[in-house]
């Protein structure tokens, strides 16, 4: 193993740590962006992701038919694994649309401590409900079939292909995300409500649809999130809570609101550990809060967040 | 209920139903209300509670029957309670939500294990030490986390709080013994003549070791400093925050300064906490810095009533009750049935919950969403209410 080898491993290691992180990160963000709501149960989300992909992954098995005589089995679909790609954003992203419509929508008006407390409790709930649900063990989930060997890359050599499609997942849903926001009329409302959000009403929109999605699209990304980082880390009840934490720094470090920022701040968080890791790992952890500190004093409102708008 | 109607009429229209209710109530009840306001009727009250608060809890006929407690829970009750009552300093009264307070209350633990080990044994050192460090934490943490206000406030306490946690785990492990928690605590007398695990001569039925006396000791300095605190003009300045932060700022005061040092106030409260929660049990924890600890104070404050001195004291014993006690309880049958009820109505326990300790922990949770949402002034509020309509419903004190 030559240096650039090891410094390019390390590199893609963290690009991939980070790739969690800015999935669970971005619906944080523009949640807390648009809405200006804290959502602490967005942890939650990720935890109801990786147990929904477990459970589908585990249970539905797609063989037979013409897939299986086109040799598809071969690709994992015996496994479940697409199905649960495909079907765990549905399901969470339900769960979200709930969420802004039963749990997040009458505590607009109350002060944000109120919030904070109440998506809080609403954590801990689900946290037990899981542990009730499937006890407090953790599980395996395995990688899906046809992306469990390891795959030869120029410079690195051999390395787990799963974390590849991990890669490239969240790429292509970030610049899905970025394509809607920055280029559609609903990422028109969005980002104006962003900035003013009565002015938005002022002006004649119902802002009401646009909340629903804006919630219902950040829990999707927590699910995918926990979809494909089921089989990197452990699953158990804990998970959520543990995943939260540096999502949240990602929004801090980034700015609040800014997909770019999402992704900026998520590859910096990445790279810190994974450099870390290779370098001192016993700092490996504390790191990260050091950045944000230092990100803080620095530029308060995250690298690429705006000033507030004061009105 | 007439009362009520004339108490309303006599107010002015644009009065809220809140403000006249206290208003008129004031009016009524003035010699009582500031009697018991008065500093030292809150001192004295306190002192008699915990005073009597562990034989009650623990040893008294009928009442400990019914509570299952042990004395060495209502020691931890007191701890937690001044925890959660210096957390509430900052929540209820300047509206500041930290998510990292178990950097202090951790924190402090572990500077008072350290401190015992290698400098004195003292049991009152060993508080002063832990409630230093844990003031001076709060006011680097502080002094980071308040570069942004609201929510962000929030999310930086706890991630530092967290960083706090990962120091403790590894790059500090040689100090901190790492995930074992600090085991090498020495806890010498007190005053260099008492023995904390012996008995009070003559009065251990009541008060049972020194060390409760020097639990109970603190707690009531506790009360007693931050019902000072609360009513001084700084405490004011608190109040004023919380009401309306922008207008504070406008009558010339520096908010800023006064949020930081109402977390260093708040972080020294967890600290004295801390620091007794290591005489207490001769250990620290690594759990202790974990960010759960946070949202267990958290927990106990809300649940117990934010805004109000002693409501986060009774939460967090309503807290560790439910966990300690309530927790071991295995089926959750109807009051008075079965036969070991002293009051026994039917000799078949009728069974309501099959295996109830597993799930306390989410029933917990549910009952703190719905205080969250239709009782924001928590268990106190409940009290308080009930007092003013008991008060109004037999007419007295008018």
């Amino acid at each position: 193993m030559s240096l650039v080898s090891e410094v390019a491993t390390v590199l893609i290691n963290g690009l991939q740590q980070g790739a969690i992180y800015v999935l669970v990160a971005i619906g944080l963000s523009i949640i807390l962006g648009t809405l200006k709501f804290v959502n602490f149960a967005h942890g939650a989300l990720y935890l109801v992701g990786t147990y929904a992909g477990l459970f589908i992954t585990l249970n539905v098995q797609l063989t037979g038919g013409k897939l299986m005589d086109w040799g598809y089995s071969e690709l994992g679909l015996g496994w479940g694994f697409l199905p649960a790609l495909v079907l765990v954003p549905i399901i969470v992203f339900v769960v979200g649309v709930l969420m802004e419509r039963f749990v997040a929508r009458p505590f607009y008006d109350r002060p944000d401590t109120d919030q904070i407390l109440l998506t809080f409790g609403l954590a801990i709930v689900v946290q037990e409900l899981f542990k009730i649900l499937f006890g407090g063990q953790s599980y395996n989930f395995a990688r899906p079939a046809w992306a469990s060997g390891p795959v030869s890359l120029p410079l690195i050599g051999s390395f787990p292909q799963w974390r590849l499609y991990v890669l490239g997942i969240t790429a292509a849903l970030v610049i899905g995300v970025y394509l809607l926001i920055e280029y559609t009329d609903f990422g028109l409302v969005v980002r104006a409500g962003t900035r003013d959000a009565e002015m938005v009403q002022l002006l004649g929109i119902k802002i009401t649809r646009p909340y629903l999605m804006v919630f219902g699209v950040g829990a999707a990304l927590a699910g995918v999130a926990g979809v494909v980082g089921g089989p990197l880390y452990a699953v158990n009840p804990n998970i959520g809570t543990e995943v939260l934490v540096p999502a949240f720094l990602v929004v801090v470090i980034g700015g609040v609101g800014s997909i770019t920022g999402a992704v900026l701040g998520g590859i910096l968080i990445g790279e810190t550990l994974a450099i870390l890791v290779a370098v001192a790992p016993q700092w490996s952890q504390v790191g990260i809060y050091v950045l944000a500190a230092v990100v803080l004093l620095v530029r308060p409102q995250g690298l690429l967040g705006v000033e507030e708008v004061t009105p | 209920m007439t009362d009520e109607g004339t108490e309303r009429a006599d107010a002015p229209a644009d009065a809220t139903d809140d403000g006249t209710v206290v208003g008129a109530a004031e009016r009524e009840l003035f010699d009582w209300q500031s009697l018991k306001e008065s500093e030292l009727f809150v001192v004295a009250a306190t002192t008699l509670f915990v005073a009597v608060f562990p034989w009650l809890f623990a040893d008294a006929p009928v009442i400990s029957g019914f509570f299952n407690g042990y004395r060495d829970l209502a020691t931890l009750m007191l701890i937690w309670g001044i925890f959660a009552m210096g957390f509430n300093l900052l929540l209820g009264y300047t509206g500041l939500l930290s998510f990292g307070h178990a950097a202090f209350w951790g924190g402090a633990a572990y500077a008072a294990g350290i401190f015992s080990h290698t400098v004195s044994s003292s049991p009152i050192l060993i508080i002063v030490a832990g409630t230093l460090f844990a003031a001076v934490l709060a006011w680097v943490l502080g002094f980071i986390s308040l570069r942004r206000g609201g929510i962000y406030f929030s999310i930086l306490t706890l991630a530092f709080g967290q960083m706090a946690y990962y120091l403790a785990l590894s790059p500090l492990s040689q100090y901190t013994n790492g995930e074992n928690g600090y085991t090498s605590v020495e806890i010498g007398q007190l005053l260099g003549t008492f023995y904390l695990r012996y008995p009070v001569p003559g009065l251990e039925w009541l008060l049972g070791t020194w060390k409760y006396v020097l639990v109970g000791t603190v707690t009531v300095l506790s009360v007693a400093a931050a019902y000072r605190i609360l009513h001084s003009p700084y405490g004011m300045v608190f109040r004023a925050i919380r009401q309306n932060e922008q207008r504070a700022e406008f009558v010339g005061l520096n908010v800023w300064r006064y949020k930081l040092m109402a977390f260093i106030i708040s972080g020294s409260f967890a600290g004295i906490a801390g620091s007794l929660f290591t005489i207490h049990g001769a250990y620290v924890p690594l759990q202790s810095l974990y960010w759960t600890t946070s949202g267990e104070v958290v927990i106990m404050a809300v649940l117990g009533g934010v805004g109000s001195l002693f409501g986060p004291i009774v939460g967090a014993g309503v807290y560790l009750y439910v966990e300690n006690i309530i927790s071991g309880v295995q089926k959750l049958t109807v009051p008075f049935t079965g036969p070991a009820e002293w009051l026994t109505l039917v000799q078949e326990p009728v069974v309501l919950l099959e295996g109830f300790g597993a799930y306390w922990h989410l029933i917990l949770g549910l009952v703190f969403v719905l205080v969250i949402a239709l009782f924001p002034r928590g268990i106190w509020g409940l009290f308080e209410d009930l007092g003013a309509s008991l008060r109004r419903l037999s007419g007295g004190d008018r």
